[in-house]
C-alpha cells in the first residue's frame, strides 16, 4: 500500500484498536453506563411511582393521566399537593408532578418534586411526564411543546428510561471520542516529536489530519451500532430510526467535538492540561445536555443555556431519529443548532490549532 | 544506489559525467517530471552550476528568532559520499542549520542546495531525497517496527521490503516488537532505518549516540560507515569529539551562528599543534574507554 492517505488511515485505525485505554473509554465505558443504568432502572418492567397533582382538571390533564395509566412502567397516583408531597418524602413516590391550572392554555413549566435518593427513577419519571404533557398540550390546544425533544407526536407506546438513555449515551460517547482522542493524541504527537519526524518526510499535512478524522468518524459509527445493538438485545430498545440519518447527525456531532479537540490541542501544553480542559468542557455538558436525565430537572434559569449546548442538539436529534423515526427535516431545529456550532468550532480550530511544534 | 554515484565526483567534474549522474538520480527517485526540473535548474542559477559533485551547497544562510541571530551567514559544501560533522556548543546554531537543510525551517536569507534541489524553492522534493534521524524523535506507539517502516515508506509513495531494511540495522528479530520495548541503541538504529526507506542521497544524523553505552556507540559508528559505503552522504551533528574524529571526513565548527573552522579532523588537530598547543599531561597509549571495552567486551548489550 503505497498510498500515503490509505496507509495513514490504516495505521491510525490499528493504533486506535490496540489502545486499551481508548477502547475502554470510548466503547466499554458507554456500554457499561447503558448496562448498569438499565439494570438499576429497568427496561419498563420496573415501575416508577408517579404522583400527579391535577390542578388543571381539563381535557389536557385527563389525557395525560389516561395515557400514564396505560404505561406499564408507571404506577400512577393522584392527590393533593400536600398528600403527594408527604408520600414523596416517605419514599413512596419517585416523582410528583403538578399540572398547573393553565395547562393546555399556554406553554407551561411543570413544577416537579422528585426523590433525591432515587435520581435515576425520578428523572426517568419526569422525562416520561414531559413527553405526555407536551403531546397532550399539543394535541388539544395546539400549544407548541416546550422542548424540541418532544416535538414529535408520541403515539401510545411504552417508553422506557433506556429509550431515553441510549441516544443520550451515543451522543456522549461521540463527544468523548472526538474531544479526547483528538486532543490527547495530537498533544502527545507534538510533545514526543512524532509530528516533527513526520514533517521531515514529504507527507502532506491534510493527509495526516484526514486519516485521523476518518478513523474517529468510523469509531462514531461503531459506537452507535454497539450501543443500539446492546439496547435492542438487552432492553428491548424502542428503535425505529433510519441508520443513515443517525450516521449523518452523528458525523456532524463528531466533527464539532473533533474541532474542539483540535482547538484544545492547539494551546494545551501537555496531556495533563488536555485532561483538565477536555473534562472541563465535557463533564458539565454531559449533565447539562440531558444525556442521563431530562432537561426539565434543571433549574429554569439554566435551561436556556443548556438548550443551546452542542451536546443537547446532538442528543435531541439522535433521540428524535431513533425513538420517533424522525427524518432530517423533522430535526432541522437541532441540525441548525449543530450547524452553527460546527461553524463556530471550525473557526476556533483553524485559528488555534497549531501543526508546528515550535 | 547506482554504481555511477559511487564514482568519486569530487572537484570540477566534467559536464557529460555530471549529466549522467543527475539523470541517474532522477530515475532513482522515479519522478521524471520533477526530475527534469533538477536537470534544468543549474542553468537557472549561478550557484547550482557549482553544486555538482556536492551533496550539499550552503551559501550565506541566515536565520534569526526575534533578536537572536541563530544562523549568521553560514556557507559550506558537503561532498558526495562524505561524512560531514557539524560541531558546536549548545545553541551555536547547528540544529537550526540542519533543520533548514531538511526543509523543516525557512531561512531568512541565503541559499541551500540539498541533493541538487534548492530547499527554499522545493522543500517537499528535498524531503523526498533525504533521510532524517532527529534528535530524540519518537514514533507512534501501538505499531510494530515493520508497520512503522511500511508507513514511512508509504509517505514517500514507496513499498519496501521492511524486514530487509530492519536487517540492515540489525533489528530483524525485533520486527514484530514495538518501539518502546527497544533499548537506546536499538531505538537509534530503528530511527536510522526509518530514514533509509527512501534510499536517501543524504542522511542527516542529529546526535545519534547521545545516551548510548560505549558498545552501542561503536555499533552505531559501524552502521554509519556502512551507510557511507553504500554511497550515501551523511551530515552528523554530535557533541562527542572522539565520534567526529572517528567518523567524519571533514567537520565544521559552529559558534554564535558562524562557522569558525572547517577542515578534516586531522588537519584541524595539526593546525592546533602548529600554534604551539600542548596538553598539560601527555596522554597514555590507552584511555579509560579502552579499559572499559577491554573489560566488558565489544559485544552489544541489548535484550
Amino acid at each position: 500500500m503505497a498510498n500515503p492517505l490509505a496507509m495513514l488511515t490504516m495505521t491510525a485505525i490499528k493504533m486506535y484498536v490496540r489502545n486499551i485505554q481508548v477502547i475502554f473509554f470510548n466503547l466499554f465505558f458507554p456500554v457499561m453506563i447503558v448496562v448498569i443504568f438499565g439494570l438499576i432502572i429497568g427496561n419498563g418492567n420496573a415501575t416508577m411511582n408517579i404522583g400527579v397533582v391535577d390542578q388543571a382538571q381539563n381535557p389536557v390533564s385527563q389525557t395525560v393521566l389516561d395515557q400514564l395509566r396505560q404505561v406499564k412502567a408507571v404506577r400512577l397516583y393522584t392527590g393533593s399537593l400536600e398528600s403527594e408531597r408527604a408520600a414523596l418524602e416517605k419514599g413512596d413516590r419517585d416523582a410528583v408532578v403538578v399540572l398547573p391550572p393553565s395547562l393546555g392554555q399556554s406553554p407551561v413549566a411543570l413544577s416537579a418534586y422528585y426523590n433525591a435518593g432515587k435520581p435515576q427513577e425520578s428523572s426517568a419519571a419526569l422525562a416520561i411526564m414531559n413527553r405526555f404533557v407536551d403531546e397532550a398540550s399539543f394535541r388539544y390546544a395546539q400549544i407548541q411543546p416546550s422542548f424540541t425533544l418532544t416535538a414529535q407526536p408520541v403515539h401510545s407506546r411504552n417508553l422506557s428510561y433506556i429509550d431515553f438513555l441510549v441516544p443520550g449515551v451515543i451522543a456522549m460517547s461521540i463527544m468523548q471520542t472526538g474531544l479526547f482522542s483528538v486532543a490527547f493524541s495530537f498533544v502527545a504527537f507534538k510533545q514526543l516529536g512524532i509530528l516533527r519526524r513526520l514533517m521531515a518526510t514529504p507527507m502532506r499535512v491534510p493527509d495526516f489530519l484526514l486519516s485521523r478524522i476518518v478513523t474517529y468518524l468510523m469509531m462514531a459509527v461503531v459506537q452507535m451500532a454497539i450501543l443500539i445493538a446492546l439496547g435492542l438485545l438487552l432492553y428491548h430498545l424502542h428503535f425505529v430510526g433510519n441508520p443513515v440519518y443517525l450516521i449523518i447527525v452523528g458525523f456532524i456531532g463528531a466533527a464539532i467535538f473533533m474541532a474542539i479537540g483540535f482547538t484544545i490541542s492547539g494551546f494545551a501544553k501537555d496531556e495533563g492540561a488536555v485532561a483538565a480542559i477536555a473534562n472541563l468542557v465535557s463533564f458539565p455538558m454531559m449533565f447539562l445536555a440531558g444525556v442521563f436525565f431530562s432537561l426539565s430537572n434543571e433549574p429554569a434559569w439554566l435551561q436556556p443555556i443548556t438548550k443551546l449546548l452542542p451536546l443537547t442538539f446532538l442528543a435531541d436529534a439522535l433521540r428524535s431519529i431513533s425513538l420517533d423515526g424522525a427524518n432530517l427535516w423533522a430535526v432541522r431545529g437541532d441540525l441548525l443548532g449543530l450547524a452553527v456550532w460546527l461553524v463556530i468550532t471550525l473557526v476556533m480550530a483553524i485559528r488555534l490549532f497549531k501543526w508546528e511544534v515550535v | 544506489m547506482s554504481e555511477l554515484l559511487r564514482l568519486p565526483a569530487r572537484g570540477g567534474a566534467r559536464a557529460p559525467f555530471d549529466c549522467a549522474l543527475r539523470l541517474r538520480s532522477n530515475t532513482d527517485s522515479g519522478d521524471n517530471v520533477s526530475g527534469m526540473s533538477v536537470v534544468t535548474r543549474p542553468e537557472e542559477s549561478g550557484l547550482s552550476t557549482h553544486s555538482q559533485g556536492f551533496a550539499i551547497v550552503v551559501d550565506g544562510l541566515r536565520k534569526r528568532y526575534g533578536s537572536l541571530v541563530a544562523v549568521d551567514g553560514i556557507s559550506f559544501r558537503v561532498k558526495e559520499r562524505e561524512i560531514f560533522g557539524l560541531l558546536g556548543p549548545n545553541g551555536a546554531g547547528k540544529t537550526t542549520t540542519v533543520e533548514i537543510l531538511e526543509g523543516l525551517r525557512k531561512a531568512d536569507a541565503g541559499r541551500a542546495i540539498v541533493a541538487g534541489v534548492d530547499v527554499t524553492n522545493d522543500p517537499q522534493r528535498v524531503k523526498s531525497l533525504i533521510g532524517v534521524q532527529l534528535q530524540a524523535s519518537a514514533f507512534f506507539d501501538y505499531l510494530t517496527l515493520v508497520e512503522l517502516i511500511d508507513m514511512f515508506a508509504a509517505l514517500y509513495g514507496r513499498q519496501v521490503d521492511a524486514p530487509a531494511i530492519l536487517r540492515r540495522v540489525d533489528l530483524e528479530e525485533k520486527a514484530k516488537s514495538r518501539v518502546k520495548t527497544l533499548s537506546g541503541g536499538q531505538k537509534q538504529r530503528f530511527s536510522i532505518a526509518t530514514a533509509l526507506v527512501n534510499e536517501p542521497r543524504v542522511l542527516f544524523l542529529d546526535e545519534p549516540t547521545t545516551g548510548l553505552d560505549p558498545q552501542a556507540r561503536r555499533n552505531l559508528w559501524e552502521l554509519a560507515q556502512s551507510i557511507q559505503k553504500d554511497g550515501r552522504t551523511i551530515v552528523l551533528t554530535t557533541h562527542y569529539m572522539d565520534e567526529a574524529e572517528t567518523l567524519c571526513d571533514r567537520v565544521a565548527v559552529i559558534d554564535h551562528g558562524k562557522i569558525i573552522a572547517m577542515d578534516s579532523p586531522i588537519t584541524l588537530i595539526d593546525q592546533l599543534l602548529a600554534r604551539g598547543f600542548r596538553r598539560r599531561r601527555v596522554e597514555r597509549e590507552a584511555n579509560l574507554e579502552d579499559v572499559f571495552l577491554d573489560l566488558t567486551g565489544h559485544e552489544l548489550r541489548e535484550a
